[in-house]
């Protein structure tokens, strides 16, 4: 643990910047990376993060005891899984001949141990109503063996808040934290408040001084004197590392414990915290202001409220707070208590426990107290995830062997890349069972172009590509010459309407354009109220049809060619030939599809439109940094499309027929909205072949809604793929839907192989799809890319919503409905909060938190290599972070990957249940379904 | 049915809604959220083609519903009044209460509160529609007490945080204090004019109205009545609350601090116009009250970053207008006034989560150019003012201190010294009887 670590920090800064890991990594919302909550502890093996971590922030590790026990009772978990995680622990004996570890852990496990509070026990032992005679024999017994343990030390509080709360009463918290949350918000606002903080540019140090140091201002009694003290602060022209240090020794912090009270003070608000950090590390992240930004700033504004705060509570006897112990409860009767439940079901009476010699009580006791909550948890948690991993891995294992990949023989109508995501499971599995002469791929959705990229209608340029990588190369989206003089009259029409829009926010909020805005037309807002809340989809229908007449859009095309030297704030401007063929390459090879070209390839990247969601970046493309993929899928069709690139592609051994067409586009997951880019290029001759593909999609993506319509309750009406279509529609435009769409919720695998080992299963959207040849990769080159590229994407998902499901309060921002959208970068609970970050409970609540297991399609060997020469993956592996297995490509036997070596996979051959169509196996049913096989879907080996 | 027995049901329908959803869960069913959300669909298309009905074929309307009790020659009626004056108030409510319905329907699905949410709902309908339509003051307390229970409520409806709770009991505590006006205007008006009957208080038809009560007992019972309707509408010195009113979900801050709740006190000062202005201070007072709590408001609220307290405090800000107008006396303006913000209001809370997709969508379509805000008039205030004033604005205009400084802390003190009194008091009696007693009794100080 961290304080008993000997390290000692020279400065402020560095001693800032190790706590900043402490402190979340989310930044301003609009762009949400998914990651692993947990991120500073990855170090550790998971489970001794997760407690360690819990220790810290307060938070659960796993789920509650009673969520596990009510998964047993309901056959989630099942007692042969309870009892192989037992099996795999270390046993030792405890009582010889009479109890070993084991035996006592199944015990613990299986039944329900009784919950006991001292006060509880204390009050029915008096009432006489706890135990019978000879239990009340036992129980005394028990109390007698039960020492008291090291003297109960009284802990010193670690930082002024507690003492003093703990000495009068008063939190002091209660009184700063409104103050402090209203000037950080509005200090790192990004232009929701008409009135900017004035003097934020000086930074927030400065900025705080400056109006908290203003005379003739009302001071609450908690505060009072705060002014005296920033003009204090002001004249003896402190920096924030002066002022902290300054701090510090105002509250007499032996400098031994910096660390320790620096770090609790952050962790009183570590939303607000965090963000300061991260803009201050990242200030590109910022939406639309860039200010200095400061971690240290904000802890020496923090510690000037504390410190003001301490004076006033103490009455000027500040250095107390350190004085005061914090009470701790004697558990010496809890203690007994657990002792007596285990003792009585194991069948022990009270002589017997007298007569135990102290050598094997002493065992005993450890053993019983080594097996707490906490433990018990974990074992249940393992056997959680064996149950899970048994749900997958069999099925998996019997349908490979029944269906071994069948050489493709001529080309499919269509290969159509999706990206990895598990949610594009549905659409491909409808896809194929629709059409069953086509054949689906999966890459991640930034499609290899990593890409700086502004589209007509785009603020500015962004970057669409995994955070991770910085994009090297700037992408346009441009207007042909004989279009511009429209494109110009549509984008004076918009400016125009973003003045009016932006004015009437305005307006409506201030004094005089407010009077007049509301007394005059004001009641003429009940009609859009009306239409709005009431026929959401209408609303849509209108506003569409309105822009299409009003300010169409022109067509468009992509400039991303580079011709020598051009560059656009210091980025190369487009790709070389070369390049572009390196980045087809790559992605086609990484996918096994080097050859058997059809005439037609689809390249669909993905994101998600809502309503009434702040989190709405959470549901993007993950892979193109929380943004849509669009542009990559277009780019990468056009890219493909080039005949210099395709003559460039023949020397990387990928021929792609002259006859074959790529066509981009862009699949909504919220609204399940397919579209199409540049189809004025499309070759005459692939026109019919182009609409039969175009009208399985389109098929494809209602059935698809009407999978994912199984989840939500309020779509009982949508039975019909018509009827679930337009009920997603209307979820992705409602402004009371908090659960637009469930986004990663369902996550819980990763397939890495080709798609004909998984294709005629049905899965559930719960895995992740990465296409991956084994055979085409002898030297598991593209293996270690793949990996490389989705175990972080995959992993940072999975265990995002593993943490924000196990304790939606500390590690989630809780339910969405008290949200409230802050500054433009966050949000709080109500007026005034911490920022939370983490993912709401409406995005997880069906969640099932597991680890993500990783199956890949490679010999045990090549995934030995790879993680051995990646030391990311490795951490995630080896840490337990996420579970893996071994597919074997050839044999398709399955081994699992437990610490450092692959096992066989253990079980007998089981029946797969069989569907004719996915439709039949979800139909009327909500829970997570298990794997099946879906007849419709399989390749015909005609 | 007659006309009156209609008004009369229009009134009741919420209070049915309420009562059967109530009794069934008192029952310990558990209706369906699917019932719950059908049958208030229904209330409320049906309580919205009466109200529409009413107001288009038969203003005024009366209704008597008999005397609460009668002494002698002393009467207490009770009677529901639909005039021009109620109709935008009563239309709204019902209209309002219906989307917000719909709306909740959805956005509080699968939350544990539910059902809770819509009892509380059905039961502000039910206040607010009484509040509207009261014939009398006695009545209008009834309506008016109900709305601010259920506001109350609503506020803390997150009740698992402290955040919530605490707010909710600053809300609860500001609305008993404003509420003595309004119970002691009620006293002083049966004493001072022996009624609290608006038709006997206010003569004349809708824009010609007057009233013959004036004078000192007009002055008295006019301050009363401000105090109440400021602290419901949160106009100076109670401003504070409304910002803390949006721990609520969305919609509740929506119908209760967008439209319907906070007008209710620019109602009560409008029924009873010509009565306030018959009083020269009063009418000074409404004015000067109105016109400190838009200018604090519209400052704190520019400071504002976060999308509801930014609303909550543009609400304030016109509401402070609306009793400028009151003060000088234009009705119908205030009508237009209230009904166009309250339209206005509830649209701008609903999108309010929606906040940060729409501003982007406008950014974007601005081409990353949106005009700095904040710059122009303002640069006209010299700096160090700038920051004063920046500094008021961000503390809400200090108004919370203000309150806690002059009035909660010197009433804690007071309850403190009575304790103080109490327990020297009983310690004296305590001793005097206990000096029997062995004295080797353990004390605190041992322990």
């Amino acid at each position: 643990m961290s304080q008993h670590q000997e390290r000692q920090f020279g400065s402020i800064p560095e001693l800032l910047a190790h706590l900043a890991h402490y402190l979340p990594a989310q930044g301003p919302i609009g762009v949400f990376i998914h990651h692993n909550t947990l991120h500073a502890f990855q170090h550790l093996p998971f489970e001794q993060a997760v407690v360690e971590a819990g220790e810290l922030f307060g938070a659960e590790p796993y789920m509650s005891e009673d969520a596990y026990r009510a998964d047993l009772r309901r056959g989630r978990i099942r007692r042969e899984d309870i009892d192989a995680v037992l099996a795999a622990e270390p046993n030792a004996e405890i009582l010889p001949g009479r109890l070993d570890r084991t035996h006592l852990r199944t015990l613990l496990l299986r039944n329900p141990e009784s919950h006991f509070d001292p006060a509880t026990i204390q009050w029915r032992i008096e009432e006489g109503k706890l135990f019978t005679a000879s239990e009340s024999d036992l129980f005394h017994a028990c109390l007698e063996r039960v020492t008291t343990g090291p003297e109960l030390h009284p802990s010193a509080p670690t930082r002024p808040r507690d003492g003093i709360f703990s000495r009068t009463g008063i939190d002091i918290d209660e009184e700063i934290h409104p103050l402090l949350i209203r000037l950080s918000a509005a200090y790192l606002d990004q232009g929701y408040a008409y009135w900017p903080m004035p003097l934020r540019e000086r930074g927030f140090f400065a900025a705080a001084l400056a109006l908290l140091g203003q005379k003739l201002s009302l001071e609450s009694g908690a505060l009072s004197g705060l002014a005296a003290e920033c003009r204090r602060q002001i004249l003896m022209e402190f920096t924030p590392e002066e002022s902290i240090l300054n701090s510090l020794e105002f509250f007499a912090v032996p400098s031994g414990n910096f660390e320790e009270f620096l770090k609790a003070e952050l962790l009183a608000l570590p939303g607000w915290a965090g963000i300061f950090h991260q803009l201050e590390a990242h200030p590109q992240l910022a939406p639309h202001v860039r200010l200095p930004a400061s971690l240290a700033a904000f802890l020496a504004v923090r510690l000037l409220l504390v410190r003001v705060a301490t004076n006033n509570a103490l009455s000027g006897e500040a250095r107390l707070w350190r004085t005061t112990a914090l009470v701790q409860r004697d558990d010496r009767l809890a203690k007994a208590a657990r002792k007596f439940d285990t003792l009585r079901r194991l069948g022990l009476n009270a002589t017997e426990v007298r007569a135990t010699d102290p050598v094997a009580w002493a065992k005993l006791s450890a053993e019983i107290h080594a097996c707490g909550p906490l433990e018990i948890r974990r074992l249940f948690h393992l056997a959680y995830e064996r149950r899970h991993e048994r749900q997958i891995l069999l099925p998996l294992r019997t349908f490979r062997q029944s269906h071994p990949p069948q050489p493709i023989a001529e080309p499919p109508v269509a290969q159509v890349f999706f990206c990895i995501d598990e949610r594009e499971e549905s659409i491909r599995r409808h896809l194929e069972e629709i059409d069953p002469a086509i054949h689906t791929y999966g890459a991640a959705g930034f499609f290899g172009v990593a890409i700086n990229y502004e589209g007509i209608d785009d603020a500015h340029a962004v970057d669409l590509c995994p955070v991770v990588v910085t994009p090297q190369h700037a992408v346009r989206e441009r207007v042909p010459q004989h279009q511009e003089a429209h494109f110009a009259r549509r984008q004076s029409l918009r400016r125009a309407w973003a003045r009016f829009t932006h004015n009437g926010f305005i307006a409506s909020r201030s004094l005089l354009r407010g009077w007049l805005a509301t007394a005059t037309v004001g009641a003429f807002s009940l009609l859009p109220l009306l239409v709005r809340v009431l026929t959401p989809r209408q609303y849509t229908r209108l506003r569409n049809l309105f822009n299409e007449i009003i300010v169409p859009r022109p067509e468009t095309e992509l400039s991303f060619t580079h011709s020598g030297e051009e560059e656009i704030h210091g980025l190369q401007f487009g790709f070389s030939i070369a390049e572009q063929a390196d980045r087809v390459a790559g992605v086609l090879a990484g996918a096994g599809l080097a050859s058997n070209f059809s005439s037609l390839v689809f390249v669909l990247g993905h994101g998600s439109t809502s309503l009434n969601n702040p989190h709405e970046s959470a549901h993007d493309c993950g892979a193109c940094g929380g943004r849509r993929g669009g542009p990559n899928g277009r780019l990468f069709a056009a890219m493909a499309n080039h005949p210099d690139v395709r003559a460039a592609l023949v020397s990387r051994g990928i021929e792609i027929p002259s006859s074959t067409w790529f066509v981009g586009g862009y699949h909504d997951t919220c609204s399940d909205d397919v579209e199409l880019y540049d189809l004025h290029y499309l070759p005459e001759a692939l026109r019919p072949q182009f609409d039969r593909v175009r009208a399985s999609l389109d098929k494809a993506r209602a059935a698809s809604a009407h999978e994912r319509a199984r989840r939500f309750e309020f779509a009982a009406s949508a039975r019909t793929f018509d009827a679930a279509l337009l009920h997603v529609e209307e979820r992705s435009d409602h402004l009371a839907e908090p659960r637009p769409e469930y986004g990663h919720c369902t996550n819980s695998v990763c397939f890495v192989g080709r798609r004909e080992t998984t294709r005629g299963l049905f899965f559930d959207r719960r895995a992740f799809l990465v296409s991956y040849d084994a055979s085409i990769d002898p030297d598991a080159v593209y293996l270690g890319r793949q990996l490389g590229a989705v175990v972080p994407v995959c992993g940072g998902i999975s265990l995002e919503y593993y943490f924000s499901f196990v304790d939606n309060e500390r590690y989630g921002c809780g339910t969405k409905l008290p949200h409230n959208v802050t500054g433009l970068i966050g949000v709080m609970n109500g007026q005034s909060s911490d920022l939370r970050t983490g993912l709401p409970w409406q995005m997880v609540e069906i969640h099932e938190p597991v680890r993500i297991l990783f199956v890949v399609e490679a010999t045990e060997a090549a995934i030995l290599k790879t993680i051995d020469s990646n030391a990311t993956i490795a951490e995630f592996v080896v840490n337990r972070w996420i579970r893996l297995a071994a597919l074997h490509p050839e044999s398709g036997a399955i081994s699992v990957y437990r610490d450092g070596v692959f096992e066989p996979l253990q079980g007998e051959p089981q029946d797969l249940p069989v569907a004719a169509a996915s439709a039949d196996w979800y139909r009327g049913r909500m829970e997570h379904l298990p794997v099946a096989r879906i007849l419709a879907s399989e390749v015909h080996a005609s | 049915m007659t006309h009156p027995d209609l008004l009369i049901l229009l009134v009741a329908l919420p209070g049915i809604a309420f009562a059967l959803l109530g009794i069934l869960w008192l029952a310990g069913l558990h209706p369906s959220e699917r019932l719950v959300r059908r049958f208030t669909g229904f209330i409320y298309s049906t309580a919205s083609l009466l109200a529409i009905f009413l107001a288009v074929f038969s203003v005024p309307v009366y209704a008597t519903l008999g005397d609460w009790f009668a002494i002698g020659e002393y009467r207490f009626p009770l009677s529901l009044t639909l005039d021009p004056l109620a109709v935008p108030f009563v239309v709204l409510t019902v209209l309002l209460t219906g989307l917000i319905g719909a709306f909740s329907a959805r956005y509080l699905h699968r939350e544990s509160g539910y059902l809770r949410f819509f009892l509380l709902l059905h039961l502000f309908a039910f206040g607010s529609l009484l509040l509207f339509t009261a014939g009398s003051l006695d009545l209008l307390l009834g309506g008016w007490e109900l709305v601010g229970i259920t506001s109350v409520f609503l506020v803390a409806f997150f009740h698992a945080r402290p955040g919530p709770v605490s707010s909710a009991t600053r809300i609860f505590a500001i609305y008993r204090s404003a509420d003595i006006g309004l119970l002691l205007a009620i006293f002083a008006l049966h004493h001072f004019a022996g009624t609290t009957e608006f038709a006997q208080l206010i003569q004349g038809p809708w824009l010609e109205r007057s009233s013959s009560f004036a004078g000192s007992d007009a002055l008295f019972t006019g301050f009363l009545l401000l105090l109440a309707a400021a602290g419901k509408s949160a106009q100076f010195p109670f401003t504070g609350w409304i910002p803390r009113a949006m721990e609520g979900p969305t919609p509740s801050s929506a119908i209760f601090y967008g439209a319907i709740s906070v007008h209710a006190g620019t109602y009560l000062m409008l029924r009873l116009q010509p009565m306030l202005l018959n009083s020269t201070p009063i009418t000074v007072a409404l004015i000067f009250l109105g016109l400190l709590t838009a200018i604090i408001s519209t400052l704190a609220g520019r400071s504002c970053p976060d999308a509801k307290s930014s609303l909550a405090f543009a609400s304030v800000t016109q509401l402070g207008i609306i009793f400028v107008e009151i003060g000088f006396g234009f009705e119908r303006l205030v009508l237009w006034h209230v009904a166009g913000h309250a339209a206005v209001r509830t649209l701008q809370f609903l999108r309010a989560p929606s906040a940060l997709h729409e501003h982007h969508l406008m950014h974007a379509a601005a081409g990353g150019h949106l005009e700095p805000t904040g710059v122009h008039l303002e640069a006209l205030i010299p700096t160090p003012l700038r920051a004063w004033l920046y500094r008021m604005a961000v503390d809400r205009g200090h108004l919370d201190t203000l309150i806690d400084k002059f009035v909660t802390l010197p009433v804690l003190a007071v309850a403190a010294w009575f304790h103080s009194l109490e327990s020297r008091l009983v310690s004296t009696k305590l001793d005097d009887a206990n000096e029997s007693l062995p004295a080797a009794l353990p004390t605190k100080s041992d322990a």
